[in-house]
């Protein structure tokens, strides 16, 4: 099933033919990635770099359709301590219909330029998505898996426009990276607030670099996991009712500015999906937007 | 006696030589690098010597910091002639103090996100660019 005939969605064809036709005309580049789908760490976009990401889940759905949601995410480095995120979502639930789902925009700020024990950024996102929206890219309140059940004919008529804001902490030590996120999210309607949280963290394989350029040494794999889930409103800040994940990582970050990431996320509950198994392709182009100088 | 007084004044001369030769070497090297604490200035590279690690700080430097200082590591826009004296006076232990924090107002990306072997591996390609 995860290999239909509905795993191309026209939204991915789309943003595949962009992603490899731009790879052939642009400088490259590699990042230091944290390989995390929802948890965000402090490293930031490198200034005047552009990063393509075409990312995707996979959601089973207890009494409803099973779903894919492709995005695609453009993540551009403003200066070195802000960074810019624009996001397409959409999602197919099989048996149902393909549907774009709406639009997120991200920034990220560094508020201490120094590098310190722990590294505060500041995140603040506008989304405006309808409620068909299954990109499940953070989970806050009393989000559960009952609420991607509804039929898209249905979910698609639902419009929100939301705030959402994020306190995230990171640290690196010894080679591992530690991420905690701490999510606030507002409908602009009369709806109270909701709250979440992201815990991550990953590693590479291996810590030093080997002096000959290779695709499949260990230096290029990273391993992680990253836990998410709700803790309810401001009327009721709680577990009761909330859902939760535990997804384990593994990303592969080619010397070329390709990086590979796949995660099977975990419903640690009766009220989150069985599965979530996220995978996503992204690619960095340098020297975007930036002056230079007469060489 | 003589002697005695001659030898104060080489002893003397000598001191405030040293001294303002290290004077010198510090005012050579960026500010943002000799803002380095003192407990890092003196570290040793664990790399120190070791032709691989050159290598691999070649391959590392390719990868992340050609973009901005260029295939040759002479710099281009902003970003800072590696081969320096600016650059090429600090301590590995200024390097890779520096390579960690980077200098965000400056568009000079923090490095903490590569694991501390292989910025000191960095650190060991960069001190051959004399």
């Amino acid at each position: 099933m995860l290999f239909s005939r509905h795993c191309l969605s026209p939204f991915t064809a789309v943003a595949a033919i962009c992603a490899v036709t731009t790879c052939v005309a642009a400088p490259r580049a590699r990042a230091q990635e944290t390989p995390y789908f929802v948890a965000y760490s402090h490293h930031l976009e490198e200034p005047g770099n552009l990063e393509v990401e075409v990312y995707s889940n996979y959601g089973t759905q207890k009494g409803g359709n099973d779903f894919i949601a492709p995005w695609l995410e453009l993540e551009y480095g403003m200066t070195g301590w802000w960074t810019t995120e624009f996001y397409l979502d959409s999602q197919t639930t099989f048996n149902e219909s393909t549907v774009f789902t709406g639009f997120r925009w991200e920034n990220r700020f560094r508020p201490l330029t120094q590098e310190h024990w722990i590294n505060p950024v500041l995140y603040i996102e506008y989304e405006n998505t309808n409620g068909a929206d299954k990109t499940l890219k953070e989970i806050v309140g009393f989000d559960n898996q009952f609420d991607q059940a509804v039929p898209n004919s249905e979910a698609v008529r639902e419009h929100d426009h939301e705030i959402e804001m994020k306190l995230i902490l990171s640290s690196d030590y010894k080679g591992w990276n530690f991420s905690e996120n701490f999510i606030t999210e507002k409908n602009l309607s009369n709806d109270p607030w909701e709250f979440g949280y992201a815990l991550g963290a990953s590693r590479p394989f291996r810590l030093a670099a080997t002096s000959t350029p290779c695709n499949f040494c260990a230096e290029n794999f990273f391993l992680g996991a990253e836990m998410y889930g709700g803790l309810g409103t401001t009327n009721q800040l709680t577990l009761h009712g909330t859902s939760h994940y535990l997804a384990p990582i593994v990303a592969w970050q080619l010397p070329r500015g390709v990086n590979v990431t796949l995660s099977p996320g975990f419903g640690l509950n009766q009220n989150s999906h069985t599965l979530i198994l996220r995978w996503g392709v992204s690619y960095e182009f340098s020297g975007i937007g930036r002056r230079r100088k007469p060489q | 006696m003589k002697h005695g007084w001659m030898a104060g004044v080489l002893l003397f001369t000598s001191l405030v030589t040293t001294a303002s030769s290290d004077q010198s070497l510090d005012s050579a090297v960026l500010p943002s690098i000799a803002r380095a604490p003192d407990k890092v200035r003196d570290k040793k590279n664990p790399y120190e010597g070791q032709a691989d690690a050159v290598a691999a700080g070649e391959k590392l430097f390719r990868q992340h910091c050609a973009e901005c200082h260029g295939d040759d590591a002479r710099g281009r826009g902003r970003a800072a002639d590696l081969r320096s004296p600016g650059v090429q006076n600090a301590t590995p232990g200024q390097l890779v103090w520096f390579l960690r924090g980077g200098n965000l107002a400056r568009g000079m990306p923090s490095w903490s996100g590569l694991p501390e072997q292989r910025r000191w591996q960095i650190v060991s390609y960069l001190k051959t660019l004399h």
